[in-house]
């Protein structure tokens, strides 16, 4: 128990001690009050800035902490989703088909990115070729699920559909009880957190300081003893089980998917949450994601046609001014401000 | 004598392209003693120190390290057996602390099993004057402290038989004369140390023997006195041939 407390007290995310937890408790207690001054329909939108959270979660470890870019989490994510539209489909009338969907949702995508990963980590393929291979992988994909068309692409009873995708999928339900509304965005908030806490204690571990010395330098870490493939492809296919949590939690929320949630826009998204908010750092990963996809829904939904355009400005002016990531810089700043103080008092 | 480390090369080969970078090299090492490989530049020196740490893969040829055939394997699984490797050009994780380096080299010599000889890690700490909870990002330390603090990262994977890359380029006199106290003491605790290194006041100061290598052969090897004696290696690295 001491263990857990120290890991997510661990000095490799932002924030540590009682005023950290304080502010987090805080902010979760904000999201736990949304029913009190959100409609539902409301709390349904933040359930889906919330969803993508795991995706970045995953790729800020394997980027941000391993040094590894990938531009294929999208791949995982729709794999995950096709594959619970799947299996929930064909299991429609049995009370456990939508657990057993989301078990086999995140062991597809683990499963593809355990393959995919094992040819690119024990290849020694270099690190600046992967988020190329990886981007391959997910326009693969999306080109084979585009002419899925037509009655022959079906499993079971349910259709793959091509460029209009798979529709009808079930909301996830405990028996009789279906998730939706407030009680979907409670589910999501839930996995959400505990995400979050996961990933913390991860990077905090021993693990996630030998995936830090792997991104500084692999060969120093590989001439210290350590087995840098393994720990790569380790990273490599977590991050995939986080991508394909959010495809699930995306089918569950929307109940359809489409091919263009694995094409070249979406691919590109999850790179840029992460690069804006700082992908050094859990937490900014997490405030990027948030913020960046409350921002696209406010200016799509309200008719403006520009919303991608403005999202990637901001990565632009971004990467210029702020390379490190909005808020791991401004933290930076702020923890620099106070000891100039202190050195001009003294 | 207590945890020696044996290390005998066999007819080693690497060529990149036209250039022969090791050729046809035999080499055994005397288990506990501090060794020097000289050379002028080019001669192939640190080319054989990757292939003896398994960075690069020969063409041909056998390392047996501790009477254990080690020519195909892969750097972390040398690095088990007790090899130690530190680089010509330093390779701390420079944007992590002091005490991050030193925390992931620790876990990598827990993780090597019961090769942790820690009073040799604790030793170099001490006489280097390194501080293990040191918050100091490795890339604000002096040039000479981020070489010490390698060597200490190093000496904590507990190997038996180190190879340092030039540990003194770019030290000042004071410097170079500290690493060389510190490290014939480590010798003295029975760790095995072959060194590369073109300051010749630094290798008469730590070498036993010396072998010199010269377009990727061994030239000389022998005592100290008696090959710094001989013309042609005074003509090789004078450039007179």
């Amino acid at each position: 128990m001491e263990r857990i407390l120290r890991l997510l007290n661990g000095s490799e995310d932002i924030g540590r001690g009682l005023p950290y937890w304080a502010i987090f408790a805080a902010v979760l207690a904000l999201f736990i009050a949304v029913p009190l001054y959100l409609s539902e329909f409301a709390a349904y939108n933040v359930s889906f800035y919330l969803l993508n959270i795991p995706m970045a979660l995953g790729l800020c470890i394997l980027w941000g902490y391993c040094g590894t870019l990938s531009f294929g989490q999208v791949a995982y994510f729709g794999v995950a989703g096709y594959a619970y539209g799947i299996i929930a489909g064909n299991l429609i009338n049995h009370p456990l088909g939508t657990l057993i969907g989301s078990i086999g949702g995140i062991i597809a995508a683990m499963v593809l990115a355990g393959i995919f990963g094992y040819f690119v980590f024990f290849a020694r393929v270099q690190t600046w070729i992967v988020p190329i291979l990886t981007l391959v992988l997910t326009l693969l994909l999306e080109t084979f699920l585009g002419q899925t068309a037509g009655y022959q692409w079906r499993v079971g009873t349910v259709q793959l559909g091509g460029y209009n995708g798979m529709t009808g999928i079930p909301s996830f339900q405990l028996g009789s009880y279906v998730f939706s509304g407030y009680a979907f965005f409670y589910f999501v908030l839930a996995i959400v957190t505990v995400s979050y806490l996961l990933c913390r204690a991860l990077v905090n571990s021993s693990f996630g300081k030998v995936l830090l010395a792997i991104r500084e330098d692999a060969l120093r870490t590989e001439t210290l003893g350590y087995d840098i493939r393994v720990r790569q492809w380790i990273a490599f296919v977590l991050a995939a089980a986080l991508a394909g949590l959010s495809g699930l939690l995306y089918v569950q929320w929307g109940n359809y998917i489409t091919p263009s949630q694995v094409g070249l826009l979406a691919a590109a998204l999850p790179v840029i949450w992460v690069a804006v908010g700082g992908r050094e750092k859990l937490l900014a990963a997490v405030i990027g994601t948030y913020a960046l996809n409350w921002i696209n829904y406010k200016l799509s939904s309200s008719g403006n046609q520009y919303a991608l355009v403005i999202t990637g400005t901001l990565l632009v002016a971004v990467m210029l001014f702020f390379p490190r990531g909005l808020v791991v810089s401004l933290l930076d700043l702020f923890a620099r401000i106070p000891a100039k103080r202190r050195a001009h008092g003294e | 004598m207590a945890n020696s480390a044996s290390l005998i090369v066999e007819n080693l080969n690497k060529r990149f392209g036209g250039v022969v970078a090791t050729d046809n090299v035999s080499f055994a090492l005397d288990p506990g003693s501090i060794q020097c490989i000289i050379g002028p530049n080019g001669a192939g020196k640190s080319t054989f120190f990757s292939l003896l740490v398994g960075i690069q893969k020969p063409d041909s040829g056998r390392i047996v390290f501790n009477d254990i055939d080690i020519t195909r394997m892969l750097p972390a699984a040398r690095v088990k057996q007790g090899l130690g490797l530190t680089f010509q050009t330093n390779r701390v994780f420079h944007d992590l602390s002091v005490r991050q380096n030193l925390e992931i080299a620790k876990a990598a010599g827990a993780d090597n099993g019961n090769r942790v000889k820690d009073d040799r890690y604790l030793l170099a700490l001490e006489r280097f004057g390194l501080d293990a909870g040191d918050h100091t990002p490795a890339r604000n330390l002096p040039h000479h402290q981020r070489q010490w603090l390698e060597i200490v990262m190093v000496l904590a994977c507990g190997p038996d038989l180190m190879l340092l890359d030039e540990p003194t380029a770019g030290m000042s006199p004071q410097e170079t004369g500290n690493t060389a106290r510190v490290l014939r003491e480590l010798n003295q605790t029975g760790l095995t140390l072959v060194v590369v290194e073109h300051d010749m006041a630094f290798v008469r100061d730590i070498a036993q023997r010396v072998t010199v290598l010269h377009q990727g052969r061994i030239f000389a090897d022998g005592p100290l006195d008696e090959v710094t004696r001989r013309q042609d290696v005074r003509d090789i690295y004078l450039g007179r041939k």
